[in-house]
Parts: C-alpha cells; sequence; structure tokens
C-alpha cells in the first residue's frame, strides 16, 4: 500500500505529536516523583524539628510546674519535722498537677536530710492518684536524680538518663520508660534542703506529643548513645536494660553522624538490610539536652514508607497519562488539519497541471497566496501561460506549412497535392451521390514567349491574372489549382451534360483572354483545355486528369486556342 | 599437639555451615576470637551478650535453653541450671585443652559446683576476684578489710554493685560470717540492717561497667566494690583515674566464669569446638590484655601469693535475696524491707 504525502505528513505529525506528549508526560512523572520524594522528606524533617521543639516544649513546662511547687511555700515548710498540714496542702497540689498532666507517673518532694527520704509523693495508680505516707516514703539519697539535683542552685532542672524505672513501689510507674526531671528546693540561703522530682511516662509523653501525626508515621528516640528509647518493633526500645543494646546508628548509619554530633538534622532513605523489603523514608534531628543531665543529646526520628509516599504518584502517573492520551488524540486531528491545509493547494494545482495537459484548459491556481506554494502556483501559471503561446504559435506556424503544402506560392491556387485530394473526395463522393462533374486541364500558349521576351516577372504577372479569373470566373464550390508551371485545372461540379460543359469552358476562355496589362505592355494571352468528364473519361483521379491531360494536348496540336474534350475523336480542337 | 590438630580438622569438616548461639558477656567472644574460630571451622558464630545474671538467667531459662547452645555462667549461678536440667555434662575428652590449665582448674573436684554425680557440668574459663578499687588520693591506706565500704569518711562516695545475690554475700562477710553464702534465719534482720546502711553510705549502685567507671570519674568517688574485679581496676586506670586494688583480708569474693553447654545445643560438638578453641592462647591473651581479665592457664597479674579468693557459691534462698535487695535498693525501710 502506497500512501500520499497527505498520509504520511498525518502519520508523521501525529506520531511526532504522540512522542512529545508522551517524553513529556514521562518526564513530568519523573521529576515529580522525586520532588514529591524530596519534599516528603522535607516534610518529615519539618515535622520531627516540631516534635522536638514540642518536646523541649513540654520539658520546660515540666521544669515550670516545678518552679511552681519548689516555690510554693508549703514545699518547704513540708521538709520540716510536724508539717502535716503543709505536706497534705502540697500533696493536693501534686495530685492536681498529675490530673492535668497524664503523662506525670508520679511527683515527689525528697528531702535533702533522712538519706533522702521521701517527705510528700503522689503516686498514679492503674488511673486513680494515689499518696503514699508513712512507712512507705523510701530513701532515695542513693539515687542520682537526688545526689544531682541537691547539688544544682535554685531554679535549674536535673535530668535524668531516660531508662526503665526499676524502683519498687513506684506503681504504675514500675518498668516502664521513666524520665525524672528534679529541681531543688532552698533555703534563703540557697541551700539545698530537698528537691523536687517529677517522673514522666516517656511513651505516654510521646503519645500525646505524636497523637496528631499521620498514621503511617514511625516515631524513633534515641539516648546521646544511640540506644533506642522508642521504637515501633518496641523490643528493640531500652535493648540496655536487657543487656543487648540495640543502636540507631547500626539500623541507620547515617545517623552515625547525629551520635558523634557532626550533623543536626539529616534525612534519609532506608532501602538497605531490614528495610530492603520496605524502604522507608527518614528524618533525624540530634538535640542537645537543655538541662544538667548525663543525657546530654536525644536523637528523634519519624520515619514513614516510602511506598506510601509514592502511592500518591499513582494518581499523578494516571493523570499524566489521561493527559498524554487527550493531547495525542489532540495532535492526531491537528495532523489531520495540518496535513489537509498544505496539501489543499498543492492538489488544486495537481488538478490544474492535470487538467492542463489532458485538454489545455487553465484551472484557477492558488496564486494568491504570498507563501512557497503561491510562489509555485504563480510559476506554474506562467510556465502556463508560455507553453499555451507556444501551442498557439506551433498551431499557426502548422497551419502555414499545410497551406504552404497545399497551395501554390505564386497564385495562391491549390496546388497539385491539395487538388488531388479534392479530386479523389470528388470520385468518393460522385460515387456516392451519382452526380457528375467535369475536370478542365488548362494550359497557357506559348507561355514561354513571356518569360523570354518580358522576363520571368511578365511570366508571373500572366500566371496570377490567369488565376485571378480563374477564380472569379468559377463558382464557390468548383475548385480551381494550379497544377505546375503554366498549368491549372478547374473541377466544376454538377456538370455532366456537354453543351453545358462546353458554354462553361467557352464562357471561361473568353474572360480569360481579355488583354493584360503588364509595364505599359498590353499582352494577348490564349489557352489550349482539355476537358474530361467523370466517370466518362475514367474511374480514378490519375486516369480523369490523364485524360483531360490528353485532351488539352491533342486541342494543342489541333492549333491552341481551343478545347477538346477526351471523348472528340477529332484533334481539331473547338475553337472560338 | 598432633592429637589435637586432628581434632581440629575433624572439627573443621564436621561443623562446616553449622551454627553456633553463644550467650556470652562483653570482652568474652569478641569479633576477632569469633571469626578465627568461623575461618577454623566453617561455622557460623552468633553471639549475644549479656551483663546480668538476671538477663542470663531469663535468656537461658526462656524456651528451656533452645535459644544458645553454648553460653558462659558462673559456678555459683550454674547450680540452678543444673537443677532446672538447662545443661547437660561436657566430655572432658573433647576439651583437650584443658592440660594447659594451670593445676587449681584441673582439678574440677575441688571447685565447687562443677562436678556432679561425677559428671563435668563446666569447663572453668575465666574467673574474677571482686576486690576494692579505691582512689589514691582520696583513700591514703590501701583498705585492708571489707568494713571500709561501710566507713563514715566515705559516705556518698562509695559505689556498690546493683545485685543481692553478692550484696547479701558482703553483708555476712562485713557481720564477721565464714559462710557468706548461706544465711541463718537469725542473720537476716541483721543483714538487712547492715544493706541499708551500706546504701545510706553510697554514692549509687552501678550495673554495668561502664556506668562504674563513668560515676567514679564524675563523682570524684573514694572506694569501689568491684564486681567486674580486675577488668574495672584496668578501666578505670584506661580512664587516667589514680586508682589502687586491694583484697579484703576476710577474702574476695570471685566468681569463677565457664563454659556449659544447654539442653537445647544442635551440635554439641560444635560447642565442645568452641570451649576447646577458648582454651587456647589467643583467646586468653585477649581476656587479659582487652578485659583485664584472668585466664585459666596463666597466674593473674592482679593478685599476689596471700590473698584468698572465696569462690562463688549458691546461696541459699536467691529468690529472697533479691527479693530484699531490690526493696533496699530501691529505699525502704528496714521494717518495710522485712515485711513478708
Amino acid at each position: 500500500m502506497r500512501f500520499g504525502i497527505r498520509a504520511r505528513l498525518t502519520l508523521v505529525l501525529a506520531l511526532v505529536g504522540l512522542l512529545v506528549a508522551g517524553l513529556t508526560g514521562f518526564y513530568a512523572y519523573h521529576v515529580s516523583r522525586s520532588l514529591l520524594v524530596q519534599s516528603s522528606q522535607n516534610e518529615l524533617l519539618l515535622s520531627t524539628q516540631v516534635l522536638a521543639r514540642r518536646i523541649a516544649l513540654t520539658r520546660q513546662e515540666v521544669s515550670r510546674n516545678l518552679m511552681v511547687l519548689a516555690s510554693h511555700p508549703a514545699a518547704q515548710t513540708s521538709l520540716q519535722a510536724h508539717s502535716a498540714v503543709a505536706q497534705a496542702q502540697l500533696a493536693t497540689l501534686f495530685k492536681v498537677l498529675m490530673a492535668a498532666n497524664p503523662a506525670y507517673l508520679q511527683i515527689r518532694l525528697i528531702s535533702a536530710q533522712d538519706h533522702g527520704l521521701e517527705r510528700v509523693r503522689v503516686d498514679r495508680d492503674s488511673g486513680t492518684l494515689q499518696e503514699v505516707t508513712g512507712e512507705d516514703l523510701q530513701e532515695k539519697g542513693h539515687f542520682a536524680y537526688v545526689s544531682e539535683t541537691l547539688k544544682l542552685a535554685y531554679g535549674e532542672t536535673y535530668l535524668s538518663p531516660i531508662a526503665i524505672n526499676h524502683e519498687q513501689g513506684s506503681h504504675a510507674g514500675l518498668d516502664r520508660p521513666t524520665l525524672q526531671l528534679a529541681t531543688p528546693v532552698s533555703d534563703a540561703n540557697g541551700k539545698a534542703l530537698g528537691l523536687l522530682v517529677i517522673n514522666l511516662d516517656l511513651d505516654g509523653m510521646f503519645a500525646l506529643l505524636s497523637a496528631d501525626l499521620p498514621e503511617d508515621f514511625a516515631l524513633y528516640l534515641a539516648n546521646h548513645r544511640g540506644d533506642y528509647l522508642i521504637h515501633p518493633d518496641s523490643t528493640k526500645a531500652f535493648g540496655f536494660d536487657r543487656g543487648h543494646r540495640v543502636l540507631v546508628q547500626e539500623e541507620f548509619t547515617a545517623t552515625a553522624a547525629l551520635v558523634d554530633q557532626r550533623a543536626e538534622n539529616l534525612v534519609l532513605q532506608a532501602d538497605q538490610g531490614p528495610h530492603a523489603f520496605a524502604p522507608l523514608l527518614a528524618a533525624f534531628v540530634g538535640r542537645p539536652v537543655l538541662a544538667n543531665s548525663e543525657e546530654t543529646r536525644l536523637i528523634l526520628g519519624l520515619a514513614r514508607p516510602l511506598e506510601s509516599v509514592l502511592k500518591q504518584t499513582d494518581q499523578l502517573g494516571r493523570t499524566i497519562v489521561q493527559i498524554v492520551i487527550l493531547v495525542s488524540l489532540a495532535c492526531a486531528l491537528l495532523a489531520v488539519l495540518v496535513a489537509r491545509a498544505l496539501t489543499r493547494p498543492i492538489n488544486s494545482m495537481i488538478a490544474a497541471v492535470h487538467r492542463f495537459s489532458n485538454d489545455n484548459k487553465v484551472l484557477p491556481l492558488p496564486v494568491e497566496r504570498s507563501d512557497e506554494i503561491g510562489t509555485l502556483a504563480r510559476s506554474f501559471a506562467r510556465m502556463q501561460g508560455q507553453i499555451r503561446k507556444q501551442m498557439d504559435d506551433l498551431h499557426d506556424s502548422r497551419e502555414e506549412l499545410e497551406h504552404l503544402a497545399q497551395h501554390d506560392m505564386l497564385t495562391e491556387l491549390p496546388n497539385r497535392r491539395m487538388f488531388m485530394d479534392r479530386l479523389k473526395q470528388a470520385i468518393a463522393r460522385a460515387q456516392r451521390t451519382e452526380e457528375d462533374f467535369a475536370l478542365l486541364f488548362i494550359d497557357v500558349d506559348n507561355f514561354k514567349n513571356f518569360n523570354d521576351s518580358l522576363g520571368h516577372a511578365a511570366g508571373d504577372a500572366v500566371l496570377k491574372t490567369v488565376a485571378l479569373r480563374l477564380a472569379s470566373n468559377t463558382r464557390k464550390v468548383d475548385t480551381v489549382a494550379r497544377l505546375g508551371g503554366d498549368e491549372f485545372v478547374v473541377m466544376i461540379d454538377n456538370f455532366s451534360e456537354r453543351n453545358l460543359i462546353a458554354a462553361f469552358t467557352e464562357k471561361l476562355l473568353v474572360a480569360l483572354k481579355a488583354p493584360m496589362e503588364f509595364e505599359g505592355h498590353t499582352l494577348c494571352v490564349e489557352f489550349s483545355i482539355g476537358i474530361s468528364q467523370f466517370p466518362e473519361d475514367g474511374s480514378t483521379a490519375e486516369e480523369v486528369i490523364n485524360n483531360a491531360d490528353r485532351a488539352m494536348y491533342r486541342t494543342k496540336a489541333g492549333g491552341r486556342n481551343g478545347y477538346r474534350f477526351t471523348s472528340d475523336a477529332n484533334t481539331q480542337p473547338n475553337l472560338l | 599437639m598432633a592429637f589435637a590438630l586432628a581434632a581440629c580438622l575433624l572439627g573443621s569438616t564436621v561443623h562446616a555451615g553449622g551454627t553456633l548461639r553463644v550467650l556470652a558477656w562483653p570482652g568474652y567472644a569478641d569479633p576477632d576470637i569469633v571469626k578465627a574460630f568461623e575461618q577454623r571451622t566453617g561455622a557460623k558464630v552468633e553471639v549475644s551478650y549479656i551483663d546480668t545474671d538476671e538477663a542470663l538467667w531469663a535468656r537461658i531459662a526462656k524456651n528451656h535453653g533452645g535459644d544458645f547452645d553454648v553460653f558462659a555462667v558462673n559456678t555459683a549461678e550454674l547450680q540452678r541450671y543444673i537443677q532446672q536440667a538447662l545443661v547437660v555434662p561436657i566430655n572432658p575428652g573433647a576439651i583437650t585443652n584443658t592440660r594447659r590449665q594451670l593445676p587449681q582448674f584441673q582439678a574440677l573436684q575441688k571447685i565447687p559446683g562443677i562436678v556432679h554425680g561425677g559428671k563435668v557440668f563446666a569447663m572453668p574459663y575465666t574467673y574474677s576476684e571482686m576486690g576494692l578499687i579505691y582512689d589514691r588520693r582520696q583513700v591514703k591506706t590501701p583498705p585492708t578489710s571489707i568494713q571500709a565500704l561501710w566507713d563514715p569518711r566515705y559516705q556518698g562516695k562509695v559505689l556498690v554493685y546493683n545485685g543481692g545475690a553478692h550484696n547479701f554475700a558482703l553483708a555476712a562477710q562485713a557481720m564477721g560470717s565464714r559462710t557468706p553464702f548461706a544465711l541463718q534465719a537469725s542473720q537476716w534482720e541483721s543483714a538487712v540492717q547492715q544493706l541499708i546502711a551500706l546504701r545510706r553510705n553510697a554514692l549509687t549502685f552501678y550495673s554495668q561497667l561502664d556506668d562504674s567507671v563513668n560515676w567514679f570519674q564524675s563523682n570524684k568517688a573514694a572506694l569501689l566494690f568491684a564486681n567486674y574485679g580486675s577488668q574495672q581496676f584496668k578501666q578505670l586506670q584506661a580512664a587516667g583515674l589514680d586508682v589502687g586494688y586491694a583484697i579484703p583480708q576476710e577474702g574476695a569474693l570471685a566468681w569463677l566464669d565457664c563454659w556449659v553447654i544447654t539442653r537445647g545445643a544442635k551440635d554439641t560438638a560444635l560447642a565442645e569446638a568452641w570451649i576447646n578453641y577458648t582454651l587456647e592462647d589467643g583467646p586468653g591473651k585477649v581476656l587479659q590484655d582487652r578485659q583485664g581479665l584472668a585466664n585459666t592457664t596463666a597466674p593473674s597479674p592482679y593478685l599476689g601469693p596471700q590473698d584468698k579468693l572465696i569462690w562463688l557459691e549458691p546461696v541459699e534462698d536467691v529468690d529472697r535475696r533479691n527479693r530484699l535487695w531490690n526493696r533496699i535498693v530501691s529505699g525502704d525501710r528496714a521494717s518495710k524491707v522485712l515485711a513478708p
């Protein structure tokens, strides 16, 4: 199957359109995908930073609450002997605070005396707040949060390492991830008389802080050595408490930079080891603990499955595919229209060329266009004009040649060739119609004398005059021709009667013989005529003309200046 | 030697491709030591670490020893594993390197708790005496008695290990008892009082070696009950502290860690090959150089000829000791501690 320019142009334009739309769609998809991953990582980092900020704020809020308690007169009074009223007041205050802050597991007032004996203590115990009193109060002097806090100045906060609380008798806090925040209670001289400790439930606190994070976000928290404190897989948190450390830098190698304090923030894509089959996007931040603490730094991280991020690109991909299909269809339609618009003038020119070459007819061309097609049309129109003119010239030349071939140049009469044609036609017609005709063979007598005595110009003048007189004295239907030299023939139609032919011939002879003027000379010219009739004197043109010629010769032999029929037996011409 | 080589070769063919699950204390199975064994046998070794006797018990007791093939435990702790049938006897003939050990460790019958019913259940690997580490600048004369831990001069500057069984033994030694692992019913109350007094004299109680070093350094402690022995001493020295090491006249509690094979061991021969391997010079030297731990094939540089060691033995009631100790360390007073 062969394709025309239009089909090919349509196909090419449509393919180009499809290719461009497809490539654009493909790149758009890829760029969008990496942008999405990047923006998701940024979002993660931002969320992590916000969370870190919230933790810092929470820590500050706990510090403020501690300060409120430490500055309360009941706190100092409660540390003295026989202060049951103040202690009860303080316990109430503890309960109010704990009721307002579900992450507070325990608040205590601990004395610097009596080996760190607890003076006021409220524990959270299976949902209720319970004041611990009497023998149940414990000595805590050997715990770091006591000895370290007592070293601090008024208003400073101590933050314990985050660990599993193994202190017996701490009710709901037992064996839970806990951190203690503590501040000293000082006398007027700034001497620490005791301390206030708030035990925070790590999981509860983080559950509150991260409550508004999307469901697929996973939270990680590690201490300054990288030990996990919070991990989506709870068996990995507090590994050190079970004698098997689980480190963030072992799961996410890049976080070593946070542990070594070479970086503050980082985003990463975890797709190795345990994450090979479910890659994660994660952001980690390392933040110094702005409190007196052995826990110098905390590493906080958020992660979400890469799959859930890329799920958003699925919709994007579908939209892009739809757009590509629509654009491709539009391109195909456009290609059809463009190809049609481009090929229409070409087609009209093709039609014009066809028509011109077939029957020389000129069809309208798009010559008014200002583009290449207009130029082509104008060139073609010009060429068409030239061809037409040359064709006309050729036609004229041919007609002239034809005229020359059939006429005698001197007399403008038909020549022998044309006459023979007419004679043959006349014979054919006569045979068909049974109408007879006659042929007069006329020869100028002594023509050579004119040439010899007056020059060839005189001879030519005689021949011309003879031709004119022959033409003017015959009918339109009759044929007059010069056979050559001084020989003329006249074919007269519908003459079958011998006497009528004779009368005509005699009348013709009278007209011919009238004197002729040539350069002051009066020339008297005489003629010998032979007559043959059809069909009596021959059935062919040659026979008819030869018989007329012979009759003419007999006239000459008989003395010239007369005529004779072929059928005349005698040699004596019919003289006038 | 030729026999040992043959055994090794045999081992490498028998155990190629197997997996040995080792539960050990930090420093007992360092990666390079493990790697050498893996290359030699073609087996894969998975090492897990524990740092308390309780953690060790918990991990072995879980799944009846099915999670590990071989582990290291001291002779005292070993007894409850034997009673619970969590460990199986070792074929001493397979451990050819026992011939390289010091005479006192070849005489297995004389070490309490290793031989039961004529069967050897453990192979001594390393030991450590729990001496006293002191800061030379604060403690001018080296402590001679365990009583130093209760010395009011060092109030709030004493670091003690957080462990019930050992601390009751310490209390018994301080009370003049010659059987620190078997408290009489009448001794409990005074032992508790003794430990509460120790608590009141203590800076804090540590569990991990690293923590003890950090505490000692940052809180300028004067005296340390060295649960990790010479290993701890070496680390404190490495931390740049001017410390001394003393063995109290009552005798230093000493643990003797032995390799034992679990009931759930998948490949006993591979476990025995591991034990035999650890008695070679290489692992023994690593123990001494890196951990400051004595091995059983060369004399300890930290002990004098007169120094007395008391090998740990199972205590009369480990649960009671721990229960009471947890109350003590949580801060309860005597009446509360001794409450039922």
